[in-house]
This record gives C-alpha cells, sequence and structure tokens, in this order.
C-alpha cells in the first residue's frame, strides 16, 4: 500500500513502462484528521464574563435613568410649585407699576405735574426755558378726577395715601380690612426718625 | 414521452405556485392595507393603547409692549374649577394623625371662603347638576379662579373637584392704550385693536407631548413624544405709555370741563411716521371690558371721519406755493361773505371788513373767503391731486380694521360750491391720523412718511420682524413745506389764541379746525367737531400733536381745544427733552 502522494506517481511516470490502466479505483488514502482540540476556558470565560458585563451595565444605566427620571419627576415637581408662587406674586402686583397708580402716589404725596419744562445746561450753568417755579395746581388731577381706570388696581389702597385708591374713593373700612390696613401702612411708611440717622454700633 | 405521469406533477407544482401566490397577495393586500392606507388610525390605536397620557402644550400668547418695552399686554394662566356632582359628598383628612371625615357642608363651606361663594350657593350647583341629570359628573364651581385660589382649593384635597387651566390676558396699565390694543374674547379669540391686527404675530402654536406613566405616575424614560409648543411672538409698539397715559387723563379732563361727547389727543413723530400716542375718552379697560359703553370699545380716532375744516387750509396754501402761484406775502382783496362768478357763496367765520390779505393772514383769520381765492388760482384737478398726495382719501399704512379710508370725490363730481370748499377742508372726509399724517409732511419738509404703530414683532426664536410700510412721499417742495410751516407759527403767534396755547421757551406753528357734523337732517346746527393742530418746535419739527373735541357745549368753537393742546404739547416737549428754542419767530406780515 503506497503511502506516495500523487505527484510522485506522476512524475515517475515517464521512466516506467506504459502506464498500467486501472479504471475504476479512485479511491484515495488521506491523511487521519487532527484530533480535534479541546476549547480553550480562557474564551468562555471572556465571553461569559462579558455578556454579564454588558447586563450589567445595561442594568445599571436602566437603573440611573429610572433613578434620573424620578429626579426629574421630583424637580418638575418643585419647578411647577414655583411657577404656581410666581404667578401668585405676579397677580399681586399686577398694575401696581401703571402710570395712573404712580401718579395717583405722588399727587397724594402733594406733587404737581409742572408746566413748562427747564433745563440746566451744565456746562456754562444756563437756565434753558421760563424758569418759573410751579405754582399753582397740577396740569392734571390723577388723584381727584382720576380718568385712566385700571380693574387690576381699582381697591389697591395707595402707597402713600391708604385711605384712597386710584379710583379716588375712599376703602370702605371693615373690621378685618382695617387691621390689615394698619399693619400694611406700617410696612409701606418707614419709621419716624426721632435723634438722627441711624448707625451700627461697632466697638 | 408526456405521459399523465409527467404532466401531472408540472400540473401540481403550478396550481401549488398560484394558491401560495394568491395567499400572498392577500397579505401583501392587507399589510398595504394596515401599514398605508389606514396607518394613521392604528398608529393612534396603538399609541391610545400603549402611551399612557396625551396632553396638549399650551404656548403663551406673546407680550405687547411699548416703545421702552414696559408692558402693555401680558398673558397669564386662570383656572376654572370643575365639580363632579355625583362623587360630591365627605372627605377624610388627617389631623394629628387622626382621620376624621369632614362632611360635604363644611367643606363647601370652605370652597365659599376660598373662592368668594356662600356654602349653599356651592351646594345648590351640585344639587341642580343632579337634578338636571342624576348621574351628572360635571359642573363648574366657579370660573376664572387666581392661581392662588387654585392652589388653596386644591390643598382641600376633596377629590371631587377638578382643575383646568386657560390662558388669559391682562393688561397691567388698564385703560392705557385701551383704544390700541383691543382686547380677547372669552373663547381667546382677539376681537379688537392690535390683538386683532397683529394676531399672527401675537398668537402661539399649541404642541403636544405623550407619554407611558408607571403606577406611581412618573414617566417612563424613553416613552415621550413630544411636538413642543411655539411661544407668540413679542409686540413692540410705537406708543409711550405714560405720555398715553398722561394725555388719556388729560383728554378725559377736558372733555369732561367742555361737556363735549368724546375728544382725542394724537402725537405723531415726524421724522419717522410713528404714533406715538393716541388718547382717546370715553375709551375701555381691555381688563373690564364689560365697563364700557359698546361704542366706546373701539378706537374712534382710527373709525371715525369727518370734513377737517380749517385746518387743511394749510394744504392749500403749500399746494400753491409748491405749484408757484403765490408765496406767503401774496395777496387778495376779501370780505366776510362774497358771492363767486360761477355762484357759490362762501362766507368767513368771524366778520372783518374787506381786507387785503397775505396768505399767511388768511391763515392767521382762516379767512373762508381769501382762501377760495387763493384757491381758485389752481385748476380743480391740479388742487385734487394735491389733496390725493397729501393722503385724502386714502385710508393710511396702519388698516385698522374698519378705517375708512376718507371720500375724495373726483373732480367731475365737484359742484361749484364743492370747488371753492374744498379750499378750505370741506367736501372731503378724513380721519385725525389722516389729517395728522397731511401736517407730518408739511413739518418733514414735504417728506411724507407712512403712519405706523407697530416697531416691531420679535418671534419666540429671537427673529425680529419689523413692518413692511409704504416707501416714503415727496409731496411738495421742501421750500413750500418750510413756508407753510413759518405761516402756521405765524397762526399761532397772531391769532387770537396765542395767548392760550403759547409754551413758554418754545416755538410753536398751529392751525385749528372746526367741522360740521352730520345729523339726521343735514348738519347739525350750533355744535361742531373741533381741532387744534400743532407742529412742536416750530425751528426743529420734531412732534405732530391733534388734539380733537366733538360736539363741545362750553365753548363751542375750536378755542375749546386751547387748554388742552396747550397741556398736551408742554407734555410732549417735557416728555421727549426737546430743549427750548433759542429764537423768535419772525413776524410775517397778516395784510398788505
Amino acid at each position: 500500500m503506497s503511502t506516495l502522494p500523487l505527484n510522485s506517481a506522476v512524475a515517475t511516470a515517464a521512466a516506467l513502462p506504459a502506464p498500467i490502466q486501472r479504471p475504476g479505483r479512485r479511491l484515495e488514502v488521506v491523511a487521519a484528521p487532527a484530533p480535534r482540540r479541546r476549547p480553550r476556558l480562557l474564551y468562555g470565560i471572556i465571553a461569559v464574563a462579558g455578556a454579564v458585563t454588558i447586563g450589567a451595565a445595561q442594568m445599571g444605566l436602566s437603573i440611573l435613568t429610572t433613578q434620573g427620571s424620578y429626579e426629574v419627576a421630583q424637580l418638575t415637581r418643585e419647578a411647577r410649585d414655583l411657577t404656581y408662587q410666581k404667578q401668585i406674586l405676579t397677580d399681586d402686583v399686577a398694575g401696581l407699576n401703571s402710570p395712573q397708580f404712580l401718579a395717583a402716589n405722588a399727587s397724594a404725596l402733594g406733587m404737581v405735574i409742572a408746566e413748562s419744562p427747564n433745563y440746566l445746561r451744565l456746562s456754562d450753568g444756563a437756565v434753558l426755558g421760563a424758569g418759573e417755579a410751579a405754582l399753582g395746581g397740577s396740569s392734571i388731577d390723577a388723584l381727584g378726577r382720576p380718568a385712566v381706570p385700571n380693574a387690576l388696581i381699582a381697591e389697591a389702597p395707595l402707597v402713600t395715601a391708604p385711605q384712597s385708591t386710584i379710583e379716588g374713593v375712599p376703602v370702605v373700612p371693615d373690621a378685618v380690612a382695617g387691621a390689615g390696613g394698619a399693619a400694611a401702612t406700617d410696612a409701606a411708611t418707614p419709621p419716624p426718625i426721632t435723634d438722627g440717622l441711624p448707625v451700627p454700633r461697632t466697638h | 414521452m408526456t405521459t399523465r405521469a409527467t404532466r401531472s406533477p408540472r400540473r401540481r407544482t403550478v396550481a401549488a405556485l398560484a394558491v401560495v401566490l394568491a395567499v400572498l397577495s392577500g397579505f401583501i393586500l392587507r399589510l398595504v392595507d394596515i401599514q398605508v392606507v389606514n396607518a394613521d388610525e392604528h398608529i393612534a390605536d396603538s399609541q391610545a393603547l400603549a402611551l399612557g397620557a396625551h396632553e396638549e402644550l399650551y404656548g403663551t400668547r406673546g407680550e405687547v409692549v411699548d416703545a421702552d418695552g414696559e408692558p402693555l399686554a401680558t398673558s397669564i394662566l386662570k383656572y376654572d374649577g370643575k365639580l363632579d356632582p355625583l362623587n360630591v359628598g365627605p372627605i377624610q383628612r388627617e389631623i394629628d394623625g387622626v382621620t376624621v371625615e369632614v362632611p360635604w357642608e363644611q367643606v363647601a363651606a370652605e370652597m365659599g371662603a376660598i373662592t368668594g361663594q356662600s356654602a349653599d350657593e356651592i351646594m345648590k350647583i351640585v344639587d341642580d347638576a343632579l337634578a338636571a341629570d342624576p348621574g351628572s359628573r360635571f359642573a363648574y364651581l366657579k370660573r376664572g379662579l387666581t392661581t392662588e385660589q387654585y392652589r388653596e382649593l386644591a390643598a382641600l384635597r376633596a377629590p371631587f373637584v377638578r382643575f383646568d387651566p386657560h390662558p388669559e390676558r391682562t393688561y397691567p396699565d388698564g385703560a392705557v392704550a385701551g383704544n390700541l390694543l383691543g382686547f380677547m374674547g372669552s373663547d381667546g379669540q382677539p376681537l379688537a385693536g392690535v390683538e386683532q391686527i397683529e394676531n399672527a404675530c401675537l398668537a402661539p402654536t399649541d404642541g403636544e407631548r405623550s407619554y407611558q406613566r408607571g403606577a406611581d405616575g412618573v414617566v417612563i424614560p424613553g416613552t415621550e413624544i413630544e411636538t413642543p409648543a411655539v411661544d407668540g411672538g413679542t409686540l413692540q409698539l410705537t406708543i409711550d405709555r405714560d405720555l398715553q397715559w398722561y394725555l388719556q387723563q388729560l383728554i378725559a379732563e377736558e372733555v369732561q370741563n367742555k361737556q363735549a361727547s368724546s375728544g382725542a389727543i394724537f402725537v405723531l413723530e415726524v421724522a419717522t411716521g410713528k404714533i406715538r400716542a393716541a388718547a382717546e375718552y370715553p375709551t375701555v379697560d381691555p381688563n373690564n371690558v364689560d365697563g364700557s359703553a359698546p361704542e366706546d370699545r373701539g378706537s374712534r380716532l382710527f373709525l371715525e371721519s369727518y370734513e377737517p375744516g380749517s385746518t387743511l387750509k394749510a394744504i392749500t396754501a403749500a399746494s400753491v406755493i409748491d405749484a408757484g402761484v403765490a408765496t406767503p406775502m401774496t395777496t387778495v382783496t376779501a370780505g366776510d361773505y362774497e358771492t363767486f362768478p360761477n355762484g357759490a357763496r362762501v362766507g368767513d367765520f368771524e366778520s372783518h371788513p374787506v381786507l387785503n390779505y397775505t396768505l399767511t393772514g388768511a391763515l392767521i383769520d382762516s379767512s373762508n373767503v381769501a382762501l377760495s381765492k387763493f384757491g381758485e388760482m389752481l385748476s380743480a384737478d391740479t388742487r385734487h391731486a394735491y389733496l390725493q398726495r397729501f393722503g385724502v382719501g386714502q385710508g393710511t399704512a396702519i388698516n385698522w380694521p374698519q378705517e375708512p379710508q376718507g371720500v375724495l370725490h373726483p373732480t367731475s363730481e365737484w359742484d361749484n360750491q364743492t370747488f371753492y370748499a374744498t379750499t378750505f377742508g370741506q367736501g372731503y372726509t378724513m380721519t385725525s391720523p389722516q389729517v395728522a399724517s397731511a401736517y407730518q409732511a408739511l413739518a418733514n419738509g414735504g417728506l411724507k412718511m407712512p403712519l405706523s404703530i407697530v416697531e416691531s414683532c420679535t418671534l419666540a426664536d429671537g427673529t425680529v420682524v419689523e413692518p413692511d410700510l409704504p416707501e416714503p412721499e415727496q409731496v411738495v417742495s421742501k421750500e413750500a413745506a418750510d413756508a407753510v410751516t413759518l405761516m402756521l407759527e405765524n397762526v399761532a403767534v397772531q391769532a387770537q389764541m396765542a395767548d392760550y396755547i403759547a409754551v413758554d421757551g418754545y416755538r410753536i406753528a398751529a392751525k385749528t379746525g372746526t367741522a360740521q357734523v352730520a345729523g339726521e337732517n343735514g348738519y347739525k346746527a350750533g355744535v361742531y367737531f373741533t381741532s387744534l393742530i400743532g407742529i412742536v418746535p416750530a425751528d426743529d419739527p420734531q412732534y405732530v400733536v391733534l388734539t380733537t373735541l366733538d360736539e363741545p357745549t362750553t365753548i363751542r368753537s375750536s378755542a375749546a381745544n386751547r387748554q388742552a393742546f396747550q397741556k398736551a404739547v408742554t407734555q410732549v416737549l417735557k416728555n421727549y427733552r426737546v430743549l427750548p428754542s433759542d429764537s423768535q419767530t419772525p413776524i410775517l406780515p397778516k395784510t398788505q
């Protein structure tokens, strides 16, 4: 039984007499297959560990996201509460910066809207304009004849004259409102200064 | 050889293929049906099933601010409190760790203390709803609750009360510029004023958001689908709110003092054509629309047209000077009542001897006869063309809803009387903004700027959109315009009103106007639509100020406007820190 490869048979053929035809015989001998290696344990461990790591990371991320969404929910709630607070405060001060409210307050302090304007020119100290003192009344009567209504502050007492509103009519004082009104006055009107400007005490 | 035996398997294959194809095409049809034809429906179905919650996201309507950026109209949220009458009853409340049952009567009383209703009223709402429908699940507790009321009610933790927020408009300055701002209907639709004209800028675009929620109400990550809402743009007006307030207060006092039916003050910036104030009385507080009569809720300034009368004599003067047929010193001889060759009869308001009037003098005495004689120096068609160029019958660039264009008939329809009447402001109609606009052209060296009330619209993404205005137009030469301004200054100094309208330290140009008011049978007798218009300061024109009083009765002539005009001009000069004039008015002769 020859173990020579087929090629050597062909190479020696010339030296041989006529080749012997052996039809039907095509079977050849092959080398014995290499013995199957045992799979290496390390790869398996790596694969499993990888899968576990991915799974763990996935779970970790998912937990973090969920945690995050709880935080988001918490912050959203806070933001909503603050929005409510802002809305309430905005409602409270709505209209208090309107020109008619400012003018009525100023008027209650005795301020008047004077006539023609005057200017002091800084470069040479010249007075431009008529240069007369504002005598007599205001050119309009913002407190006595209020004519530009504002429903937002129709009942808001004036800061400078808590008994009046921009509508000019006295605030109806009932028992509760009276107490509240007095407190409001105290808050708005600074206490009178009796002995000089207050100074911080230091040692 | 093809026998039955070989043919039959092939036929069987074909048959099987046909069946498979038929089934396959059935599937494909169905697939197309599901994925394409009815896709939207199925997506909606799946989202209804899969995504637990869906909410509309409302954008906020944009603010309207004045020329300095102070808000004139803002949006706030109000809440509608809704009851579930079927489930109304006692509620459980935990007080100091002990759960107590609070009876419905007490809950109703607590709610009433917040909303300002009585317990009985609230209980009646529930009873009525149940009487109408025993299974009723819905009745309004109160609509338009403030945020404070809403939070207090929510703190009661009554499970049968729900709250729906809805955006509402608030106007921090009340009636200041209420005539211009307009207001919104209870359905959130703009009903008047710039709220209506500029709705495209102010209106928000709503969005929506759907998501799945866990049992504790927390949004499950990754399930959100959101189309954000887009807020409306911020609309800046050319109006100055402090000036607007002062003028509104002023005209209100003057309307009351002169017992007029209404009045207005209009301030226009000469260089730009921007409306700085448009005060009216009576007017509307958009916070309380029901507090005004329906006829006072619009803007008379933009909606009422009238025959302007003598104020438009300045336009006749500008026309004859620009056409080169007269100068301020050209004279005509005029009595106080004359019959013209074509049969027209023209009389002056005040009687006077026959005078040799200069054009300046004709304006100072506001002589209809003299102006007719100057006017006839030009053909009707020429004067018609000049009137058109000054804006008569042309509307304005404001395009206020239902704003009249003004009526200027073609010259072919002018009769003999109209031929002369058009020289002194009759025979055609204008709105107050149109009159002020004509004077703006005179004050601006003949260059007429388009009127504007909107400075810009700043969209939510920061894009600033400025209104598209027509081109400025040179209506007469600078020389003609300046000559007329100087003549009008002489009117302010030499006419009867001089002492009443003077502002110390400033040069002013002014002209009065008295228009007859159309009644049911022709003109009303003895009452007039009076006006006084001025250019300040006359030596360096910056503002046109127009005051009008409709049918004043304590003083019936245009003299009624003197105080309003003097105070309005003073305030305009003060508000804009205009420095006093350093020169005197050159006096032109009235007669020669």
